[in-house]
Parts: C-alpha cells; structure tokens; sequence
C-alpha cells in the first residue's frame, strides 16, 4: 500500500515547515497550498487522503473552501481538519458547519496535530 | 421610535359633531351651520367683553323681555276695562232712551185720561211725566255724540210744542170747553205726539244701533289684544331661548376646540394651534394654550433631534464596536500564527525531530517554551477582555456534566500541586443533574481559581467545592495560603492587580484571571465573592444557574 497523502493549505511559510518538519521522519506524503482556492484545485486533482485547513487565507477562507470540497463528489469524503484561531467564539461550530471533520485550535501542539492525523488517516 | 412628522393642526371653533350626540344636538348643530344663529354665536364670540359682562347683559335682556311682556299685559287690561266702561255707559244710554219713550207713552196716556176725567190731578200727572221726559233727555243730551244732538233738539222743540198744546187743552178742560180740548188735541196734540214718538223711536234705534256697533269693536279689539300678547310672548320666549343658544354656544365651541385641542396634545401631536374669535377669558385661553403648543412643539424637536443625534451616535459606536470585533478577530488571528510558530518549532526542537538536543539547550528551549506558554495566555486574556468590554463576547452554551468540568480542572493541575507538595481535593456531590452552560468558561474560571491557589499555597491544601442550591451552583476554590489583606479585597477582580506589585514578580501570573473570571461568572448570571484572611487562606466562592437562560446578558 503506498504511503498516504496529506494537503496542507497555509499562507504562513513558517506554519507550513512546521508542518513538513513533524511529517519528514513519518512515511506521509506532504502537499502544499498557499490559498484557498489553488487549496481546492490541489485536492481535486490529487485526491489527498486528509487534508489540514487553516481557516483565514487568501483568497478563499478554510471554511469556503471546506464546503466546496464537501459539494463536490469526488473530494466530499476527504476528511478535513480545520485549524482555528479562536478569533470570536463559535468559529469550531462554523467549523463543523462548514464539514469540518475536525478542528485544532491554533497554536496547536504539533504533537497533538500528528496525533489526529494519525486518526484520520492511520500510516500506511 | 420611528420619527414621525408633526403635523401642526390649527383647532378652529367649527361645530363638529362630538361622539354619542344626541338629538339636541344635532339639532344644535344644524343651527350654527345653516341659520344666521352661527354668524350670530361668533359675533358674540368676538365681543371684546368678559364672560362675566357678557352673561349679566343676556340676563337683563331676558329681564326686560318680561318686563315688557308685563307692561303689555297691563295695558292691554286698562283697555279691556275701558272698554266694558263704555259698553256700560251705551247700555245706560239705551235704558235712558226708553225711559223716554215710556215717558212719552205715559204723556199720552195721561192727556188721554185727563180729556175723559176732567181733573186736575191727571193734568198735574201728565206735567210730571213731562218733567221725567225732559230730565231723561238732558241726561242722554249730556253725552250724546253731535250727530245725536240735533236728533235730541228736535224731540225737546216737538215736546216743547206738546206742552203748549197740553196747557191750552188743560186750560181749555178748566174752562169746560170739552169739545174744544178734543178736538185741539186730535188735530194739534196726536200729530205732535206721533211725532215726538217717531224722533223717540229713531233715537232708541240711534242708541241701540251704537251699543250694538261698540259690542263688535270692543269684541274685535279684545281679540286682536289677545292676539298681540300672545305674539309678543312667543317671540319674547324664542328671542331668550335665541339669546341663550348664542351665549352658550359662543362658550362651548371654544371649549370644544381647546377639548380637541388637548387631546391632541395627549396624543402627542405637539405644535397644533387653537383659534378662536372669543376676545374674552377663552381668548387669552386659547392664546396660552398656542403658547404651551409651541412650547411643546419646541421640546418635541428638540427631543426628536437629540433623538437622531443619538441614533447617529449609536450607530457611530456600533460601527466602532464591530471595527473593534474585526480587529480583535484579524488580531487574535496575526498574533496567534507567529506564536504557532514559536511554540510548534520549540516542541519539535524539544521533541527532537530535529536530532538530539545538546545538553545545555534544553533549559533554555524549555524556558522559551514556558515564556511562549505565558505569553499566549497573556494574548488569550487580553483578547477575551477586549471581546467582553467590546460586547462581542458570546457564551457557547451546551449541556455539559458538572464532575466533568471539575475533573478536567483537576487533571490538568494535579502535577503542579503534587510538585508543590499540596493536597488537591475535589468535592462534587452524586446528585447534581445535567447543567446548562458555557462548560469551556467555566473550566477556565475554575483553572484561573485553583491556580491562583496552588500559586499562593505554599503548604497545605487546596479544595475545590460544588454545592448545588435550588437552581443555583456554588462553586468555591479554598486555599490554606497566603490570604489578601482586607484592604485588598476590593482590589482582587480590577485587571492587572494583584493583591502586592511584589506577588506579581515572585509569583508571576497576567493579572488578568480573577478579572475575567469575575466577568465570565457574570455573562452566566453569576456572582463571585472572596473571603481571606492573610497568613489563613483564601476561598472564593461563585455562583451560576444550574441552568442559564439562552438570552443570558452579554
């Protein structure tokens, strides 16, 4: 079985190493999108096994873009975790509105991050 | 409010028909509107006398209304009773009249018996009868009308005559001579009496024919007497009742238009003005009422422009408020991304993902790791204090299991109190049901609390406690620490205060826990309270609903 993909959609280039930091010495294949609409090109096109969302980016928001990838059949199954920054209280239920199949809020503890990918998406 | 535009309204003396009217007055109504009455009512109305004069000459009106009914009355009796003193007197005059005739009659009859008694004593009867005759003629003569005096001449000329003829019959009776007086008396004295007779009769007819003539004027004029009296009755009735009608309406339809008027103004419906004709006490009435209406009017501008000032300015502050929500939230999110940073490669650092970590770097990795830590509650703190004082701060309310939220609390600070070297004990009753709130924020007044405390403990314990009181949860956090100083006390739930500048440095902490608690406890519908004595121990204690309202104050 070949190693799982993840999609990583982030405007920050320091929370994006982060992230390919935690996943370098795991067997994930790491993906990257700057914004939210080339976010949801990549996961047309590439059809990742879990996707990491942070809510505010250019150009299209993590929840406009969770909710297009949920209207489409062929990434509607795709689990996405929604990273929140807690900026007004409500944004982890406009998270699970939106589809969200789960929500971390920002700063999260990248060991806490691997853990829930680890449970969306168990290493091959 | 919505703003409504004032209508000035003038409250004019026009007679409108007031609810449940009777028939009175629609009759009363029908009056002002279609007969002289109404141009009459505002005559009276623009007199410029006082009510007071304006009564008192409408009443002597009336008063000498009846006055000269009664003055009328009288006369019209004199002349009544002047009237049945003539017919009186016409009524005598026919009797005088008779008498004459039967005077006359008797004459006759007395000559006639004196020519077949031949004595003295019926001659003498016959100038008695005369004498009666003409004494009954003066009397009618006296008050005879000129036409009748000529008619009374001839009669005393002809009875003048008669009595010539009777002497010389009288005489010639004397003297024995029968055949002689027979026949002077049928040639002379029949013809004269017949005459004389004729004149009477034509005189009794006069008379009669007079009192006759005076009967009917009499009866006329007493008919056209009884007439004028009643006329004069009627129309002095209608002109008091006429009279009346004006005076009071004069009166009443100013104060039905100060009625609409105030009504009006009762309705809000400020700046209408009330005209009136009166130049009396409803004059200048009407004229303070306009004052006030304008007054008012004024004060409703006024009121209604510092109204749009206010609703400009609110709208000011609600755009401020939601700049200020925007900028929190754009805010919370620039702050929170480099500190993900920091904190995210600190851990890796620690967690050596990227190899094994020298020896003398991991204190420091660590204390940067720690200031992060605090530096993110610090934001978090400031953050929620923001969004509270800017309004926007919403409770997340869910059902939630009260031993949880204190299990949680406890799990997270176990570690600090056993490094203290602190007894933590939690004392949750069994049968504490279901509760109904913001279960996050709760969890953080609890940690804020019980923190506070393993902080200020040095030795001892640390107890957190759940009471449940009818609706209402008691939860307290006590403390064998340090206590607050009673002079503190006030001090405890102001934002950056700690108890002493110097706990702040030994103790650390943002100042701003027991601040946000106090606050989240009362977006609850809560009260917090403390109570310490220093070198003691502290306990605070806050109350929540067992279950908050959904519209809990935000």
């Amino acid at each position: 079985m070949s190693a799982k993909t993840i999609l990583h959609i982030e405007d920050n280039e320091f929370n994006r190493k982060i992230v390919r930091d935690l996943l370098a010495r795991t067997s994930y294949r790491l993906i990257e999108a700057a914004d939210g609409e080339s976010g949801v090109v990549t996961a047309k096109r590439e059809r990742p096994d879990l996707i990491l969302a942070d809510i505010q980016l250019p150009r299209m928001s993590g929840l406009d873009a969770t909710r297009a990838l949920r209207a489409d059949p062929q990434t509607a199954h795709i689990p996405i975790i929604v990273i929140t920054s807690f900026a007004l209280s409500g944004d982890d239920r406009k998270a699970k509105e939106a589809g969200a199949s789960h929500y971390l809020a920002k700063p999260y503890s990248p060991r806490e991050l691997l853990e829930a990918i680890r449970r969306f998406a168990p290493e091959a | 409010m919505a703003p409504r535009e004032a209508t000035p309204r003038a409250h004019r003396v026009v007679p409108v028909s007031a609810p449940g009217s009777g028939l009175g007055e629609q009759i009363a109504l029908f009056l002002l509107a279609r007969s002289p009455l109404g141009a009459l009512v505002q005559w009276v109305a623009r007199v410029p006398a006082s009510i007071h004069v304006k009564l008192l000459y409408a009443f002597l009106l009336v008063v000498l209304l009846f006055f000269a009914m009664g003055a009328m009355s009288l006369e019209t009796i004199s002349r009544m009773s002047r009237h049945s003193r003539l017919l009186d007197e016409a009524h005598k005059r026919v009797d005088s009249s008779r008498q004459v005739e039967h005077a006359l009659a008797m004459q006759m009859n007395f000559t006639a018996m004196a020519l077949l008694l031949k004595d003295e004593t019926t001659i003498g009867r016959i100038l008695r009868e005369n004498n009666r005759f003409n004494s009954t003629l003066a009397q009618i003569e006296q008050a005879a009308p000129p036409e009748e005096r000529d008619l009374i001449q001839r009669i005393r000329a002809a009875q003048d005559e008669v009595l010539t003829s009777v002497a010389d019959i009288a005489n010639l009776l004397r003297d024995g001579k029968l055949a002689e007086a027979m026949k002077l008396q049928l040639d002379s004295g029949y013809p004269l009496y017949e005459r004389i007779e004729g004149l009477v009769g034509d005189l009794v007819k006069t008379e009669e024919d007079r009192m006759e003539s005076l009967r009917e004027s009499v009866a006329r004029a007493d008919r056209r007497a009884m007439v004028l009296v009643g006329a004069f009755v009627g129309t002095s009735i209608l002109l008091a009742l006429a009279l009346g009608f004006v005076i009071s309406w004069s009166l009443i339809l100013p104060v039905r238009a100060a009625d609409g008027f105030l009504s009006a103004v009762a309705k809000g419906e400020f700046g209408g003005t009330i005209s009136v004709p009166n130049r009396d006490e409803f004059g200048a009435f009407a004229e303070h009422m306009n004052r006030m209406s304008g007054a008012l009017h004024q004060l409703d501008e006024d009121q209604r422009q510092a109204g749009r000032q206010l609703r400009a300015l609110n709208e000011q502050l609600e755009r401020a408020s939601r700049a200020k929500s925007e900028f929190l939230a754009s805010m919370s999110h620039e702050l929170r991304t480099p500190m993900n940073a920091i904190l995210g490669f600190t851990e890796l650092l620690l967690d050596e993902t990227y190899g094994e970590v020298p020896q003398p770097l991991t204190q420091p990795l660590a204390d940067i790791q720690t200031n992060g830590r605090h530096l993110l509650q610090l934001i978090n703190d400031v953050l929620d204090l923001s969004k509270i004082e800017a309004g926007r701060m919403e409770l997340s309310l869910v059902e939630y299991v009260v031993p949880d939220v204190v299990g949680t609390v406890q799990a997270s600070l176990r570690s600090l109190a056993m490094e203290k070297g602190l007894a933590f004990r939690v004392e949750v009753p069994d049968d504490i049901p279901p509760a109904f709130g913001d279960a996050k924020r709760l969890t953080q007044c609890l940690l804020n609390l019980a923190g506070n405390a393993i902080k200020f403990t040095p030795s001892g314990r640390v107890v957190i406690r759940v009471e449940r009181q009818d609706d209402q949860l008691l939860y307290s956090v006590s403390d064998t620490g340090i206590g607050i100083a009673k002079d503190q006390l006030d001090n405890v739930f102001a934002e950056f205060r700690q108890a002493d500048a110097t706990i702040a440095h030994e103790f650390g902490g943002t100042g701003l826990g027991l601040s946000l608690t106090k606050k989240f406890v009362e977006l609850h519908g809560g009260r917090i309270r403390v109570e310490s004595e220093v070198g003691k121990g502290s306990t605070f204690v806050f109350s929540i609903p067992l279950r908050v309202e959904e519209a809990a104050p935000a």
